[in-house]
């Protein structure tokens, strides 16, 4: 079956346009089947200020499958492989209906950091730490949120502000600086395209 | 039961939760289904006589032979579609599209192309966003245009290939569910009594019913989705249940003690009653096929 790819394309226009929700997706070798997704850590959670990448493939039979995501840092949540980054949450299988787009699956994303489910885990060491050592969970999960999350480990302020001034948005900016692991110059040239 | 979830998932190897298996080897057992599927039928099979359907139950149950002995009475064919959980809405728009084709009906064709038209401004106050359907749309619109230009094998035969290809055949699934979907929605009082109960946690909501049943591919239609997508098509439908039920189906008036398989019409608001069925389609426990009447 042929992929869809009008579809994914106007999916990753409409992301583009729509800048309020926060979520950001890039193309990945310039292929429409490979992508990235950024997602924004929650307010008021052992998550906020972090970046969180997703790795997004889709199947040839996308949007009738569900896109394919799992965390590209590591995650310390009940519903997250601490080891694979490998996500527990049912739109992203079952529940997927062509309906949902890459946008609103990354919002679920961004929901399951705000509200883990613990008695439908993915990692149960995180869960059972979850449900028995609440304070212990919260401390590692930020810990884990700053050191694997964080935008400016690879992307600090100053190569930001660089970038932005050649004129490329902000958060193409971040994310390109992350996947050229913090390299400047890599990151113009993967901007420039 | 033709169902596309796998009935036990496989134990996966690994460090963690061990009882529950990767989104990839979920997906993975998943696609390997449907590919076994696809390799013993079509999406939409070949048109068989019933007795290819009787001889599946010679040596079972013979209630079923005898009541498919009493449907020969008035129905001559039947055609088989796939037991992906889409049967229903695959079945029921092929059904439909080739009855406009063969009865070259252009006023009818005519009426479901604005019907169909009308459902976009719908579907997007009901929260759909366009560039999830409009394609879809576009394409059970150009079917539609399609099976009115001529009536002839090859328009009949190019129907049967659109409706096995993967992409028509699954975006006009898909553009059915979210009608389906916002139908039931739209008109949340009356369809609410149909979900009551059927889950506390969370509670039932028509809302969370249809994302979880209806929007999604290869969940089962039920009596709720069939009255949902023929009134919002405003397309009336007989579905003959056949099961192995020993009772005489009750009504039928016909051969004393002679099993019958009962029918249930399913026509819109807007028809008058008796409205003799567009589609007629064959359920068994879990899957629709579609049937041919008689003429006459």
């Amino acid at each position: 079956m042929a992929v869809d790819l009008g579809r994914i394309q106007k999916e990753l226009k409409e992301i583009e346009r729509d800048t309020a929700s926060g979520v950001t997706v890039h193309l990945k070798n310039n292929s429409l089947q490979h992508l990235t997704g950024y997602v924004p850590g929650p307010k008021d959670t052992p998550y906020e200020g972090g970046l969180f990448a997703v790795e997004i493939n889709l199947d040839n039979g996308y949007p009738f499958v569900p896109p394919k995501m799992r965390f590209i840092n590591k995650v310390w949540h009940p519903n997250v492989s601490s080891q694979s980054g490998a996500i527990c949450l049912d739109i992203l299988k079952d529940q997927w209906s062509p309906a949902l787009t890459l946008k609103t699956a990354l919002l679920s994303l961004q929901a399951l950091l705000s509200s883990p489910q613990p008695d439908d885990p993915q990692d149960a060491v995180v869960a059972k730490q979850y449900i028995s050592d609440h304070e212990t969970y919260k401390k590692t999960a930020k810990y884990w949120t700053e050191a694997f999350a964080n935008p400016n480990a690879t992307a600090p302020e100053e190569k930001i502000a660089k970038i932005v001034e050649m004129g490329f948005d902000r958060a193409a900016a971040i994310s390109a600086l992350q996947e050229a692991g913090g390299d400047e110059n890599a990151a113009l040239e993967k901007l420039l395209g | 039961m033709a169902s596309t979830e796998p009935a036990a998932e496989p134990p996966v190897a690994g460090s963690e939760a061990p009882d529950r298996p990767s989104d990839e080897a979920i997906l993975q057992q998943q696609n390997q289904i449907r590919a076994e599927q696809a390799k013993v039928s079509e999406y939409v099979g070949q048109e068989e006589n019933l007795g290819a359907l009787k001889a599946e139950y010679e040596n079972g149950n013979q209630n079923f032979v005898q009541k498919i002995g009493k449907l020969e009475e008035r129905y001559r064919t039947f055609r088989r579609t796939r037991g992906d959980g889409n049967c229903f809405f695959r079945g029921f728009i092929y059904a439909y599209l080739e009855g406009l084709l063969q009865n070259s009906d252009l006023a009818e064709a005519n009426r479901f192309m604005s019907v169909v038209q009308s459902w976009k401004a719908k579907l997007v106050e009901g929260g759909f966003q366009e560039l999830v359907f409009e394609d879809a749309m576009e394409l059970l619109l150009e079917q539609v245009k399609e099976v009115t230009k001529a009536s002839d094998q090859f328009a009949q035969e190019k129907l049967l290939v659109n409706m096995r290809d993967d992409m028509v055949s699954n975006m006009i699934v898909m553009f059915l569910r979210l009608v389906t979907s916002c139908e039931v929605q739209r008109r949340e009082d009356f369809f609410f009594p149909f979900i009551l109960g059927m889950y506390d946690e969370p509670p039932a909501t028509v809302e969370l019913f249809c994302q979880r049943h209806v929007e999604p591919m290869g969940e089962e239609s039920d009596h709720l989705h069939i009255v949902a997508v023929t009134e919002a098509l405003q397309i009336p439908v007989r579905v003959v249940y056949l099961d192995s039920s020993g009772l005489p189906a009750g009504g039928g008036g016909g051969g004393a003690g002679a099993l019958e398989a009962s029918c249930h019409d399913f026509v819109p608001d807007s028809c008058p009653p008796g409205t003799a069925p567009r589609v007629h389609l064959l359920y068994r426990p879990g899957h629709y096929d579609i049937l041919y009447a008689k003429s006459g």
